[in-house]
C-alpha cells in the first residue's frame, strides 16, 4: 500500500503522470505525421486502398459482389467509402503511442507493436466486411454500427492488446530479479 | 492483474454502457449544447450563435444568416460516443461497482463532458472556418483555419479514442496502470556494508 504523501506514493505517481505525458506527446507527434499530406498521399491512402482491395475479395468470396476502385467498396445500391477513422490507423497510433511510452526494452515494444497492428488491422477487416454487409441488409443499422458500434470495438480491442502486453512486460521486470537472485 | 476475467467484465462494461449510452444520448446532447454555445458566444460581438440539439445531431443557427439560409447539421454521436469507452474501461477493475470507483468513474464522465462541449466547440468554428464559402474566408485568416480545424481533425482521428483512455488512467487506477508506475527491470539493491 502507497501512504499519500510518502516518498515512494508520489514517486509512484510521477511515473504514472510521466507514461500518460509521454503517451499523449507521442499521440500529437504521430498524428502530426500522418495528418501531414505528403504521408497521408503517399502511405495512408494507399493502405487504405489495400484495405479496401482486402475487403472486396473477402466479401467477393462471400458472394457479395462488390467492386472496389481506390478506397470505396461498391455494391449494387450501396457504397461505402473507407475513410481516415475507419482503416484503423487511429487505433494502431493510439497503441504504438502506448507502447512506446510504457517501460519496456526496445524489442519487446518493436515485436508488441508489430503483433498489436496485425491483430487490430485483422479485426478492422472483418469490421469493413460486416459494415458492407450490414449497409447492403439491414441499412437501418448502418449508422450506429459504423459510429458506435465497431469504432468503440477495435478501440477496446487495440487497448485489450496493449494491457496484455503491458501486463507481460510488467511480469518479465518482476521475475528478472527473482532470476537474478536464483543464480 | 490483467486477465480473462477482466476481459469478461470489459465486455459486460461496453454492453452496459451501449445500452446507456442509446438511451440517454439525446438528453446528454442537450446538457452539451448550451455550454459550447456559452462558450461560442464568448468570442461573439455580438453573440449571434445558437446551438439546437434536437436529437442525433447539432443543429448550427446563427442570428445573422440569411433567412431561409441551410443550417449546418454536425452528427452529434461522433462526439459523444467515446463515453462508451470510457464506462468500458471502468469495467476493467475487479468490483467496478464499489462506491469510491462509481466516484472516480463520474468524475471521468465529467472531465469528458468538458472535453466534448470544447471540442464542439472546436467543430462549430471549423465549420464556420472553412465551410461557409465566401463567408468563412472574410471572417476567419489561414492561422484561424487551421487552428480550428486541426484541433477538431485532431479529435475525430486521435483525440476521441484517447480521452477516456487517458481519463481511465487517471482515474480508474487499476493494478496493471499502477504497474506502468513502477521502474522497469531490476531495482538496484544498496550492498550493504559490512
Amino acid at each position: 500500500m502507497k501512504l499519500r504523501g510518502s516518498p515512494e506514493g508520489s514517486g509512484a505517481r510521477r511515473r504514472s503522470l510521466g507514461f500518460l505525458l509521454r503517451f499523449v506527446i507521442l499521440l500529437v507527434v504521430f498524428y502530426l505525421i500522418v495528418a501531414s499530406h505528403p504521408v497521408n498521399d503517399a502511405v495512408i491512402v494507399p493502405f487504405t486502398g489495400g484495405i479496401a482491395r482486402a475487403s472486396g475479395k473477402v466479401l467477393n468470396a462471400l458472394g457479395e459482389r462488390v467492386n472496389v476502385i481506390g478506397t470505396e467498396i461498391r455494391a449494387s445500391g450501396f457504397g461505402v467509402n473507407i475513410e481516415n477513422g475507419c482503416n484503423g490507423v487511429e487505433t494502431a497510433l493510439l497503441l504504438a503511442a502506448a507502447v512506446l511510452a510504457f517501460p519496456a526494452g526496445w524489442g519487446q515494444r518493436l515485436l508488441g507493436f508489430l503483433l498489436g497492428f496485425l491483430a487490430i488491422q485483422v479485426v478492422n477487416l472483418i469490421r469493413v466486411v460486416s459494415l458492407v454487409w450490414i449497409g447492403r441488409h439491414r441499412p437501418a443499422l448502418f449508422n450506429s454500427s459504423h459510429t458506435v458500434i465497431w469504432q468503440s470495438a477495435v478501440v477496446l480491442f487495440g487497448v485489450l492488446i496493449f494491457l496484455f502486453w503491458a501486463s507481460r512486460q510488467t511480469r518479465r521486470a518482476a521475475a528478472a530479479p527473482e532470476e537474478k537472485a536464483g543464480r | 492483474m490483467f486477465d480473462s476475467r477482466a476481459v469478461i467484465r470489459l465486455l459486460l462494461g461496453f454492453l452496459v454502457a451501449l445500452g446507456v449510452w442509446f438511451l440517454f444520448a439525446p438528453a446528454y446532447e442537450r446538457a452539451v449544447a448550451p455550454a459550447a454555445e456559452f462558450l461560442i458566444r464568448l468570442g461573439e460581438r455580438p453573440g449571434v450563435t445558437r446551438l439546437e440539439a434536437p436529437g442525433g445531431e447539432f443543429l448550427v443557427n446563427r442570428a445573422d444568416f440569411p433567412p431561409g439560409a441551410p443550417h449546418p447539421g454536425l452528427p452529434a454521436p461522433d462526439l459523444h460516443f467515446n463515453f462508451v469507452l470510457l464506462a468500458a474501461f471502468f469495467a476493467l477493475s475487479p468490483r467496478p461497482w464499489r462506491g469510491d470507483r462509481v466516484v472516480r468513474l463520474l468524475l471521468a464522465v465529467f472531465c469528458l463532458y468538458l472535453i466534448h462541449v470544447v471540442f464542439l466547440v472546436f467543430q462549430v468554428q471549423s465549420v464556420y472556418a472553412t465551410s461557409l464559402g465566401a463567408w468563412s474566408g472574410a471572417h476567419y485568416g489561414a492561422m484561424a483555419r487551421n487552428f480550428w480545424a486541426a484541433g477538431f481533425h485532431f479529435y475525430q482521428i486521435a483525440g476521441r479514442f484517447a480521452a477516456p483512455f487517458v481519463l481511465w488512467w487517471l482515474f480508474g487506477r487499476t493494478e496493471l496502470a499502477a504497474s506502468a508506475e513502477r521502474p522497469p527491470g531490476p531495482r538496484r539493491r544498496k550492498k550493504k556494508k559490512t
